[in-house]
């Protein structure tokens, strides 16, 4: 069982070592020591308390965006669009920051819930199109996020424009905040929310009625529907909850973190989220690691252009790498198991 | 083998294009080849005929290189030839179509049939003249194609002609399609036949793989029929009778012992009346099946693949929609529900297609045994699965169904075909459903394995269930079945006792030829 487990993520722990050596080559190129980076990265992302608690809090956005991408991958459903529902959501948690005043805690969860709303509702779209007309989903959704962040920057710049220069709204109420942790950092009961969320998802797919057909779907779908799972009526589900968990992740990082939505808040956090998930197999439990392992990059490449002569973009083209090689893996993978390949390959 | 009279005369006539001796290929323990011989004469078109899993595909696919044999011999026009890769096999003036075609959708007709080996001037692709020769091939075979068209916006009959072209332009003189109509309108067909004789006019060679009859009747010279990965014969076409042929594909020598059985007459459990459904192409598949199914009985369904029987399956169990009638199960319309209603109404279903409607490979013994049963007690409450009851059940019917397996945590492909099959037959036969679908029980399986599931199946009758069974295999059929139906073309031809299975008189049916009326 558990040997099985291992080789389920011997490929991942390869695609990630293969991206980690090509990217200490392109250091070298650039004339700086791997070593030095490796150690400043590690320096920046664990180097004493603050800088723990700032690796955690980066870590949360991509933890909470990488379990709504493995609640999609878990039913077969590749939800691209997590970025575009994790803008909505935050906008939409914000708005109900600034505008109402509820007691605190009531206020919090309200923000939440209208996050939830607003990435489920825009996910809808797309899910809707694919159950209907059997569009693919990863075309839409893609799609979709470029529209989410512009209609967000409209809304952020002509509507709602806080007084002054910056393209922000008002912040949000007090009442609203996500509660802080610890009083030496921003990091906030966000993560909590996230690391439950990955655990609960986890055990919802292995203990349920709903999660085994899902599972089903997701893994053999022409199985699932001769054992009587709805696909297309699952199909749909899992993007909803998929996109109101990419919701909930704008909301937990406006309520947590900028206590406001400004333009371009949270970049490229949806999309580390996917990675995340995919570089954990589309298991919750363990995105924990992988989103941790991205949240440490981020965190830790901020101290990179101080003590080093590497440029902080190293590390985007590090994960660009991953990317690369994690894809190629799950592809040269899925190319044996010619069900799930065919749907791969139908990009 | 036994039975080719004439062979010698037909082998010393012409050149031949393509010779097999003795190839054998095994997967595992399964044999797919048994020593197969195989001659095609140079400008014949020689059909290769047999049921599905008759080892038709794994031939061609050792002559065209794909895989490679364990044992035997090939020589091609006359030389020995060791046709290490499909690139060998087209230096040697081999080109195969496969069943499922690779051609790319956003390029043109002319750039996908170059593709590969474009033609050039000053380095780039010279485009007109692919396009030109593109155009003079289809004229000269009446293929009717617009090498300038787009591929993404054409026909399936069209994509395989653009296959073809593939291989004309590579220089192919020996053609291997592999069951090319199964893709086609009956028109496509006819218009393929008469490229396929242009062809040979020309000289060329053409080995066509088929399951269907009259077309086989039709455009070929030469007929090989293969069955459970041995040759059975081969023979001129012109010489041989449609029922011949018949007998030939199904055969009569393995023959099961017909299982002693009591006499059961139980109500009807399910009642189909005039029903029609259509294939994936659209053309009507089923037309206006009736028969009904008595509990404590046996009905079995007779005919070669491909007559409607998978769409009749795949009907009753609500993957496809009928296009008109009824199926009744116990006072509900199963055309009416979905597959899961269909569950609950009482059926349990034993797929043809098993490792892709019958198992989630990748998944554990213990999840395969759950699925249709999840949102039920024992096995979940309130939404929430006990799984210490799913894998104790699961160990339990691994114990009843002799299952090898070392236990339930099991993954189902590390399990032999017949191991996989005993996986469904326990999941679905103890689901407490009254109608039993069991469609192709032991295709692929090994003989202790299909003894096992012929003795589940019997049990499963002396409980009072109804059970239709349908099977390519005559001997199956007549082991099991209290009544057998032939399907032919979609249409039940006749029904004859399981007791006096009369394998002539099935065989003229399976061939389309309706029987004279009897009193019953």
């Amino acid at each position: 069982m558990m040997s099985d487990r291992l080789r389920a993520f011997s490929g991942q722990i390869i695609a990630v070592g293969v991206a980690l050596l090509l990217g200490a080559i392109i250091i070298l190129l650039v004339g700086e020591s791997p070593v030095r980076v490796l150690m400043t990265l590690l320096r920046g992302a664990f180097g004493d308390q603050e800088k723990i608690a700032g690796t955690l809090l980066q870590t949360t956005p991509i933890l909470i965006c990488g379990v709504a991408a493995c609640i999609g991958l878990r039913g077969g459903m590749f939800n691209v669009g997590i970025e575009g529902q994790l803008f909505l959501g935050g906008f939409a948690a914000a708005w109900v920051g600034f505008t109402f005043s509820l007691p605190a805690g009531i206020h919090m969860l309200a923000a939440l819930a209208l996050a939830i709303v607003a990435g489920a509702a825009w996910v809808a779209i797309p899910a809707f199109f694919r159950a209907r007309y059997n569009t693919n989903e990863v075309v839409s959704t893609i799609l979709s996020n470029y529209i989410a962040v512009l209609l967000t920057s409209y809304f952020t710049i002509f509507l709602f424009k806080r007084p002054g220069g910056w393209s922000e709204t008002p912040p949000i109420l007090a009442t609203a905040y996500l509660p802080e942790i610890f009083s030496f950092s921003r990091l906030n009961w966000g993560l909590v929310i996230g690391l439950l969320l990955a655990v609960g998802v986890a055990l919802v797919f292995r203990y349920t009625s709903w999660g085994y057909g899902v599972t089903m779907v997701g893994s053999a779908p022409k199985f699932a529907e001769y054992g009587g799972v709805n696909v297309k009526r699952q199909g749909f589900v899992v993007l909803l909850l998929s996109g109101a968990v990419g919701g909930l992740a704008g909301g937990v990082e406006t309520l947590g973190v900028h206590h406001r939505f400004m333009e371009g808040f949270a970049p490229g956090f949806g999309f580390d989220g996917l990675i995340a998930a995919l570089l954990a197999n589309g298991s919750p439990v363990a995105t924990i690691v992988t989103a941790l392992f991205f949240g440490a990059l981020r965190s830790g490449s901020l101290l990179l252009e101080v003590d080093t002569s590497a440029s902080r973009e190293i590390i985007t083209v590090i994960q660009a790498l991953i990317i690369l090689s994690v894809s190629a893996q799950v592809l040269i993978k899925r190319r044996g198991d010619s069900q799930a390949g065919e749907r791969r390959w139908k990009f | 083998m036994s039975n080719a009279p004439g062979s010698p005369t037909l082998h010393s006539t012409a050149a031949m294009a393509v010779e097999l001796t003795g190839i054998t290929k095994r997967f595992g323990t399964f044999i797919a080849n048994d020593g197969i011989d195989l001659a095609v004469r140079q400008g014949e078109i020689h059909a290769i005929i047999g049921e599905n899993g008759a080892g038709k595909t794994t031939l061609m696919n050792i002559l065209f290189g794909l895989l490679q044999p364990d044992e035997g011999s090939i020589r091609l026009n006359g030389e020995a030839t060791v046709v290490a890769d499909p690139a060998a096999a087209i230096k040697a003036g081999l080109g195969m179509v496969h069943q499922h075609f690779k051609l790319v959708p956003s390029l043109s007709v002319a750039d996908n049939v170059f593709l590969g080996m474009e033609i050039r001037r000053h380095g780039l692709i010279d485009h007109a003249a692919q396009i030109a020769r593109t155009q003079e091939l289809s004229k000269r075979f009446g293929l009717h194609v617009d090498a300038t068209e787009r591929v993404g916006l054409l026909s399936v009959g069209i994509e395989q002609r653009i296959e073809i072209l593939k291989v004309l332009v590579r220089g192919a003189r020996t053609i291997i399609l592999d069951e090319p109509t199964a893709v086609l309108t009956p028109q496509e067909s006819r218009e393929l036949f008469q490229t396929l004789r242009s062809f040979v006019a020309e000289g060329m060679t053409v080995i066509f793989i088929s399951h269907h009859l009259e077309e086989v009747m039709e455009v070929s010279d030469t007929v090989t029929v293969l069955r459970n990965g041995r040759k059975v014969a081969t023979r001129q076409t012109s010489e041989l009778s449609k029922d011949e042929l018949v007998r030939m594909m199904v055969g009569r020598e393995v023959s099961f012992d017909r299982r002693p059985r009591a006499a059961l007459h139980g109500d009807i459990v399910l009642d189909v009346k005039d029903l029609w459904a259509r294939d994936d192409r659209r053309l009507p598949a089923v037309r206006g099946a009736s028969f009904a199914v008595r509990s404590g009985e046996v009905v079995g369904i007779a005919g070669v693949a491909g007559n409607g029987q998978t769409e009749l399956a795949e009907v009753l169990s609500g993957l496809r929609p009928a296009s008109h009638g009824e199926a009744w199960l116990k006072g509900q319309d199963l055309t009416t529900l979905s597959p899961a209603a269909i569950r609950e109404a009482g059926l349990a279903h034993v797929p043809g297609d098993r490792m892709v409607r019958g198992v989630d490979r990748n998944a554990s013994i213990a999840a395969n045994t759950l699925m249709g049963r999840q949102h039920r007690a024992p096995w979940s409450h309130n939404g929430l699965l006990d799984w210490k009851a799913i894998a104790g059940n699961a160990g339990a019917l691994i114990k009843s169904f002799d299952i090898r397996a070392q236990g339930a945590g099991d993954a189902v492909k590390r399990l032999s075909g017949g191991n996989i099959q005993k996986v469904v037959l326990a999941r679905e036969f103890t689901n407490g459903a009254d109608f039993l679908l069991v469609d192709q029980p032991t295709r692929g399986v090994d003989i202790g394995a299909q003894e096992a599931i012929h003795d589940e199946i019997m049990r499963q009758r002396a409980a009072g269930r109804a059970i239709l069974l349908i099977s390519v295999q005559l001997d199956e059929l007549a082991a099991l079945a209290d009544r057998i139906l032939v399907m032919f073309n979609g249409r039940i031809m006749g029904e004859v006792a399981g007791d006096d299975a009369d394998e002539d008189r099935i065989g003229m049916m399976m061939a389309g030829v309706s029987p004279q009326l009897e009193p019953a």
